[in-house]
């Protein structure tokens, strides 16, 4: 495990196979398929930028590495993707083993290069979207929330305002006289040529005969961009008085019907404005959406109020009809902001579903962030909004106008990206027939990408036949580049280059290299994607069959035992808890999706397909931390056994973190003794967790729901849905613990005799 | 043929007084004027009269003190009118029965006297109650109407803005004029505390305006898709004045610098009244627009026309001054259906089209104000107390309007700005004192048996207070068969308003010759039959004779054919500023028309120089014939005409005069000169003279024209010879 978080500190990769299969064959009889989990712009203290361009393959165009050899003598390198031989330029002249380019220093395997002469001239704009169609008290959380958002803007970010409920309104905050809007009719597409026209963008600068109009370089006056998106600087007290006078939707609405909601046309009136002013440039339209969709072609349900919102089972047997309708308008957003280089940003508050379930494509091909709260006025919201524009440690380190681009050697192949990214089309001998999301292409757009944002790629091995003997010893080694072009959140555009290599083994006896190169957490965030990816697109679909089946497999092949002798089953410490992490992800929220709405399920599986693996394998298996007088803080098995009368339990199931106060201590806080002197102890025992708590709660967006309960209560049901249930209501033992679960679900034991028994076979 | 010893008609218009003082319980000619106080009994008399059988009714003319018209409440017994003709109870019928019964003047049905309304007859067989009984002793009387009377209640007062802000309506300082006007007038508006108010701007796009009362200011929300215009708000576009007083006047306050740097050329018109509808149609009310520029977009747009000579003076001539779009006419049907009177008021230098804009104002009740190459510093104060007046003046809501006469005659035609809503009831979305129709009517049966002709105006309507109310003019004309009492009988001023509505209409259909020959011939006709009727008992030859009641009756209609409705040919009047002229008279008064048919002239340089203690105030104001020798070139003269002043300074003036009250500019060309107070005696006393003038009719405001004897072509175009 060390080494793989070594490898992760160093280059911000997992794979969940470090030595890697070498043939097509073996690659299969793996079963979880070659792949890594890559964070492009993580966080790293010491990372070198060079200041000037990287020296490129003139055959590939692959990126100078300290995977290249060298001849000094020759001044020549050999890319270690095509062999092809380079001469290096004459700034390189003066190179030799002594004297290295930083980008040949072997630990430099990740590298970035900051092109001079690209200063940051671009500031980021961010286009704020408001549902109006809420009630007054969320109207005002939003609205408080919103300015302190506002008083956070970097004084040079430019900032526009849309209002919908009904109609869309896109404020003309540079107007300057009284507050000005214009308006459009929910129920219509507006296009930006027709966009334009109406915003009277052409009164000072006639609108060119030809061509495509684009921001200030190219068809319009910058006066007239500068109507719409101002300086935060300036428009700050214009914002605020806008918001501070903004009315609720004030089309009434029957008793039995829903607000006419046009969230879709609102959204794509925001992409054309920032389409035609600002295209290419960092922006974000930040969405805050506070209900379900009516009105136009984004509607997610009608507005009689006898129709129910759709749920996982009108999408199962295809009987939602706006769905298909909304989704394909989303795509189609999407393709529109990937253009743009735009992201959007979901900020989806309300007991009803809003429709992030048709609006995930939009969001998570161009990088936007998301968070689903019950309302405006919860800290999940409150708080993850100010996590976004505040500068600090634990600041997003958000980035835009993202390129990924990759090279691999060339018996390996790309079968797509699971991920927060959109193809670039980009097609070539890299990509793969078989395609995994977003596939046949060998460079991404990430609109939108911050410091924690980490793609899933998922390789093909194609070489056919194992090699001859003679060379393994040179050249069984696959080499991996990823090169990640993008506008730093200081506004200069860097490139980032990460280059790997990793040992393949193949034929008989490789089996022991590929246990010890197996990363199962690595490998369990691939899987979790993958099924959540699975479940989406394939009609039929059974993740549970498919979970087992896979799982299977695996202790089929890396298991130790005799043949049909369940109780001589072994597994190596490489592979030990990897039945586990499926046993849980098979009860977690991304393959029990029926206890959750689609917009739940879209809202995991989208924060999921961004996470890091640690953060991954957190989704899948919350941790859970015991405390009591006895001893420290010391994890505790993910069991109902770890309840107890006299403990604290400290549950992270990432989306809620989890206080359960056994009922002893519960009593005791009850009575107020940790408010008295002499119980010091007691009051340390409640606060430790409460610290670890926020720890947690301060490094993680969205910010998580923290649920503080006592063993009986209420909200104890927060814990025990995430507890592995070894004592339920139709078991015989009860434990000292004295909790049960009220669950038909198997229990891990169960569920680890069954695999035993079906792996030997 | 001596023009010197020609009648003129230098008191102005005079009513007949003779018929007055026969039936007086009739309701005052200021309501409701005969062409002819003897009805003739037989077609074959109508035939030999030759001129117009009618009537001018002027509704709500003002009264002066004393003699406002009294407001009867019936409450509970209802208002009394006949079972079968639907007449109202007025001084001409009589109770019998004991007071128990009651018969109808205009169509002798016998009526229940209501048990609430029942009175003692005294021996005189009179109501013993008739001195309290207003509407049986007055012929103008106004009843409070009963909730029978509304389909819905009563409207608020409502006015409505819309305005364009187009750079032409920038430049002229339009904006700010009628901005600042609109906020000076706000307490005076009729109907507080329930008026209502709102706005919507226009350019390329249209620009409403939420004036919620909780708001600190208005808010502006620009509409643009002129296709498919919808309102952006459901409430508080328009909103009640009293409680949204502040953003009112912030809005009027931010107007004019909102849109100073505003370079759009563009004018949706079309679209923005249809904006202006769908906000209005809930309520009705007056819509006063201000019209710069040619509308260019949407719905409604014009094109120039009107400079392709080739069109003049053939059959298609008319067609200029017809609207163009079917648009128009559409829209103001919808307009007053939904109670709504649209004043237009336009500006531009250039052509506009108002044989369009105008045909709002037509037939919606509403009136055409006219400011042809609009600079604020020039016609800013008239605009200012036009636009006041407009907005002040008593007004009466969602009316509409019909005269029921006696058995025997019949109204036929209805001239001037409504909206006919059946044959016989006018529908009139807004009126006011200063509107009048005329009507033409014909004998239904070869001879009329009565005596007696009732006439009876009813003009139900809601007053700004919120009370619904008819107002009743009722009026009896004796029957004659003989034709020269017609004649003696005739009143000159009905005649010549009934005359300039026919020709004005005229001019609609036909060349504008036609127009001015059919009104010459039909006074020559007339003047030879009562010529034919005397010549030979008289034994007059060749010479003209004429009753006294007609003696100014050529005059006029020499004036009235060079009136600018009807002058000349292509050349002779800009064709916006004929369409302009003509919605304007088809709607003036009798005496107002007159005085612009006549203009009156006065020397006043004599005046300006006398010692202030042998002021003859009386004297000066003397009007003088419109000759060309009335003017000495020693003399400076106001030439008034109801609408304009012009100030003819003679050659010779003493150029003291001329320094006194022109300052500096004295030698100037006058074209360009605008007339202020200096500070002295003179210059005050002219200024006097003129706030004077002003005051004897508030209707418009009088720009004063300055120009020079011998400034041709000016003065020529401004003092046509009459
Ligand atoms: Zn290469
Ligand atoms: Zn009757």
């Amino acid at each position: 495990m060390a080494e793989f978080l070594e490898l992760e500190a160093q280059d911000g990769v997992r794979m969940s196979w470090n030595v890697v299969p070498g043939t097509k064959q073996e690659a299969t009889n793996c079963v979880v398929p070659v792949s890594a989990i890559y964070t492009p712009i993580k966080q790293f203290p010491n990372i070198p930028v060079l200041p000037y361009a990287p020296l490129r393959c003139r055959n590939c165009r692959s990126v100078l590495n300290p995977f290249s050899i060298v001849d000094f003598a020759a001044k020549i390198w050999i890319c270690p993707f095509c062999f092809q031989r380079n001469h290096f330029p004459p700034q390189y002249a003066s190179i030799s083993d002594e004297n290295l380019p930083a980008e040949l220093f072997p630990q430099y395997t990740t590298i970035e290069y900051q092109s001079p002469g690209e200063a940051a001239s671009v500031p980021p704009v961010f286009m704020f979207v408001l549902d109006t169609c809420i009630i007054e008290e969320e109207m005002a959380f939003l609205k408080s929330a919103l300015s302190q958002a506002i008083g956070l803007l970097p004084d040079n970010s430019l900032v526009g305002l849309i209002t919908f409920g009904t109609l869309v309104h896109v404020h003309e905050l540079g107007f300057g006289q009284i507050p000005k809007t214009y308006v459009f009719k929910g129920s219509k597409e507006v296009s930006k040529d027709q966009l334009l026209e109406q915003m009277s963008f052409f009164i000072k600068k006639p609108k060119p005969p030809t061509g495509v109009i684009a921001g200030a370089r190219d068809g319009l006056s910058s006066e007239s961009i500068a109507r719409f998106l101002l300086p935060a600087s300036e428009c700050e007290f214009a914002l605020n008085s806008v918001l501070e006078e903004l009315q609720k939707d004030p089309w009434p609405v029957p008793a039995d019907q829903r607000a006419a909601r046009c969230t879709g046309t609102a959204l794509s009136v925001a992409a054309a404005l920032l389409g035609a002013c600002v295209p290419g440039s960092g922006a974000r339209i930040m969405a805050f959406v506070g209900g379900p969709s009516t009105e136009g072609p984004s509607a997610i349900v009608s507005k009689n109020l006898s129709e129910p919102i759709r749920s996982h089972k009108d999408l199962d047997k295809d009987s939602a009809t706006h769905y298909h309708k909304a989704v394909k308008f989303y795509e189609g957003l999407a393709k529109q902001l990937v253009h743009q280089g735009h992201v959007l940003d979901l900020f989806a508050c309300a007991l009803d579903q809003v429709g992030v379930a048709e609006l995930k494509v939009a969001v998570e091909r161009t990088g936007g962030l998301v968070v689903l709260a019950e309302s405006f006025g919860h800290s999940v919201f409150k708080d993850s909004l100010r996590r976004v524009f505040q500068s600090t440690d634990y600041d997003l380190g958000l980035s835009s106008n993202g390129i990924f681009e990759i090279n691999c050697s060339k018996d390996i192949k790309v079968q797509g990206i699971l991920g927060p990214c959109a193809s670039l089309e980009k097609k070539g001998p890299l990509c793969s027939d078989t395609t995994i999301g977003q596939g046949n292409t060998s460079a991404w757009k990430m609109c939108g990408l911050d410091k924690a944002t980490s793609l899933c790629l998922v390789f093909e091995i194609v070489k056919k036949d194992i090699p001859d003997a003679g060379v393994q010893s040179t050249s069984n080694q696959f080499y991996f580049q990823f090169l990640t072009y993008y506008q730093h959140s200081s506004g200069e555009m860097r490139l980032r280059v990460t280059t790997l290599s990793r040992r393949w083994v193949a034929g008989p006896g490789s089996i022991q290299d590929l246990i010890a190169g197996f990363d199962q957490e690595a490998a369990a965030a691939v899987m979790a994607r993958l099924v959540s990816f699975k479940m989406e697109i394939e009609a039929e679909f059974d993740p549970i069959r498919w979970l087992d089946k896979t799982l299977i497999h695996v202790c089929s092949k890396f298991g130790d035992y005799q043949k049909d002798n369940p109780s001589s089953f072994s597994l190596s410490p490489r592979f030990s808890i990897f039945p586990q992490f499926v046993f849980h992800l098979r009860r977690s929220q991304f393959v029990q999706v029926f206890n959750n709405s689609p917009d739940e399920t879209a809202y995991f599986r989208m924060i999921l397909n961004r996470e890091s693996v640690a953060n991954s394998v957190v989704m899948i298996q919350p941790s859970l931390i015991s405390y009591s007088f006895h001893s420290g803080p010391e994890p505790a098995l993910l069991d109902v056994a770890a309840i107890a009368a006299d403990r604290i339990l400290l549950l992270d199931a990432y989306f809620t973190v989890v206080i359960f106060h056994g009922s002893t201590i519960a009593q005791w806080r009850k009575a107020g003794y940790h408010n008295q002197s002499e119980h010091q102890a007691f009051a340390q025992l409640l606060q430790a967790p409460r610290d670890d708590a926020d720890a947690i709660i301060k490094e993680r967006f969205p910010v998580p729901r923290l649920v503080i309960c006592d063993q009986h209560g209420s909200q104890a049901r927060f814990l025990l849905a995430k507890l592995n249930p070894s004592a339920t209501y139709n078991s015989d033992s009860h434990h000292p613990g004295g909790d049960i679960i009220f669950t038909d679900d198997v229990s891990f034991e169960v569920f680890l005799d069954h695999l035993q028994r079906l792996a030997v076979q | 043929l001596d023009s010197m010893v020609l009648p003129r008609p230098l008191d102005g218009d005079v009513e007949p007084k003779s018929f007055v003082e026969t039936f007086p319980l009739n309701c005052n000619p200021r309501y409701l004027r005969l062409t002819t106080t003897a009805i003739p009994n037989s077609q074959s008399l109508v035939s030999r009269w030759h001129l117009p059988l009618g009537a001018v009714v002027c509704p709500l003319a003002e009264a002066p003190e004393g003699e406002e018209v009294p407001v009867v409440n019936f409450a509970s017994s209802g208002i009394v009118r006949c079972k079968r003709c639907r007449t109202y109870v007025n001084p001409y019928v009589t109770f019998t029965d004991a007071g128990r019964k009651w018969r109808c003047n205009l169509c002798s049905l016998l009526n229940d006297v209501p048990g609430d309304y029942y009175a003692h007859l005294d021996a005189a067989g009179q109501r013993i109650d008739l001195d309290e009984r207003p509407e049986l002793t007055k012929g103008s009387v106004e009843f409070v109407a009963p909730t029978e009377y509304m389909v819905r209640p009563p409207m608020p007062p409502l006015y409505f803005f819309l305005i364009d802000v187009s750079v032409s309506a920038v430049r002229s300082g339009m904006i700010e004029v009628v901005a600042q006007t609109i906020k000076s007038c706000l307490d005076q508006l009729p109907g507080f505390p329930r008026t209502q108010i709102g706005f919507i701007t226009y350019d390329s796009t249209i620009h409403f305006y939420n004036m919620k009362s909780s708001l600190t200011q208005p808010q502006m929300m620009v509409v643009s898709d002129l296709d498919d215009i919808f309102v952006p708000l459901p409430d508080d576009l328009l909103v009640n004045l009293s409680e949204s007083r502040t953003v009112v006047e912030t809005f009027l306050d931010s107007l004019p610098s909102m849109f100073q740097d505003n370079l759009n050329i563009e004018s949706a018109f079309g679209p923005s009244l249809k904006a202006a509808f769908m906000v209005m149609n809930q309520l009705g009310g007056k819509l006063l627009i201000f019209q710069n520029t040619l509308p260019s977009l949407g719905v409604g747009r014009l094109r120039l026309r009107g400079d392709d000579f080739r069109l003049y003076g053939t059959d298609k001539e008319h067609a200029l001054r017809l609207p163009e779009d079917p648009f128009y006419k559409q829209m103001a049907a919808d307009l007053t259906k939904y109670q709504i009177g649209v004043n237009i008021y336009a500006f531009s230098d250039k052509y506009t089209d108002i044989a369009s804009l105008g045909t709002l104002a037509k037939y919606t009740g509403g009136q055409v104000y006219y400011y042809p190459s609009f600079q604020s510093a020039v016609h800013g104060e008239k605009l200012r107390h036009e636009l006041a007046r407009d907005l002040t003046r008593e007004t009466a809501w969602e009316a509409v309007m019909r005269i029921r006469c006696g058995k025997g005659v019949r109204f036929t035609s209805y001239h001037g700005n409504f909206m006919l809503r059946s044959t016989d009831l006018l529908a009139l979305p807004a009126v006011d004192c200063d509107k009048a129709y005329a009507v033409q009517l014909t004998l239904e049966e070869t001879l009329l048996t009565t005596q007696t002709v009732y006439f009876q105006v009813a003009l139900l309507y809601t007053a700004s207070c919120g009370e619904r109310r008819i107002r009743v003019h009722t009026l009896a004309a004796p029957v004659v068969s003989d034709l020269g009492e017609m004649y003696r009988q005739a009143d000159t001023g009905a005649i010549v308003s009934l005359f300039s509505r026919l020709a004005i209409e005229k001019t609609l259909a036909h060349k504008l010759e036609d127009a001015r020959n059919s009104v010459q011939q039909r006074i020559v006709k007339a003047l030879r039959e009562y010529r034919n009727l005397y010549a030979v008992q008289h034994r007059l030859g060749a010479r003209m004779i004429y009753p006294d009641s007609l003696k100014f009756l050529p005059l006029y209609g020499l004036s009235l054919c060079k009136s600018i409705p009807l002058r000349g040919g292509y050349a002779d009047a800009q064709l916006d500023e004929r369409c302009a002229a003509g919605f304007t008279m088809m709607a003036l008064p009798v005496k107002k028309l007159l005085k612009l048919l006549y203009p009156s002239l006065i020397r006043v340089d004599e005046y300006l120089l006398k010692p202030s203690s042998q002021v003859d105030f009386e004297n000066i104001m003397k009007r003088l014939t419109l000759i060309g020798e009335s003017l000495d070139s020693r003399g400076l003269y106001i030439y008034d005409d109801g609408f304009r002043f012009i100030l003819w300074f003679g050659r010779m003036l003493s150029p003291d005069i001329s320094r006194n009250l022109l300052g500096t500019d004295f030698a100037a060309e006058l074209s360009k000169v605008i007339l202020s107070e200096h500070d002295n005696e003179m210059s005050r006393r002219l200024m006097g003279i003129l706030k004077k003038l002003r005051e004897s009719d508030p209707s418009y405001y009088l720009l004063p024209c300055l120009v020079r004897q011998g400034e041709q072509p000016r003065e020529g175009l401004l003092l046509l010879a009459n």
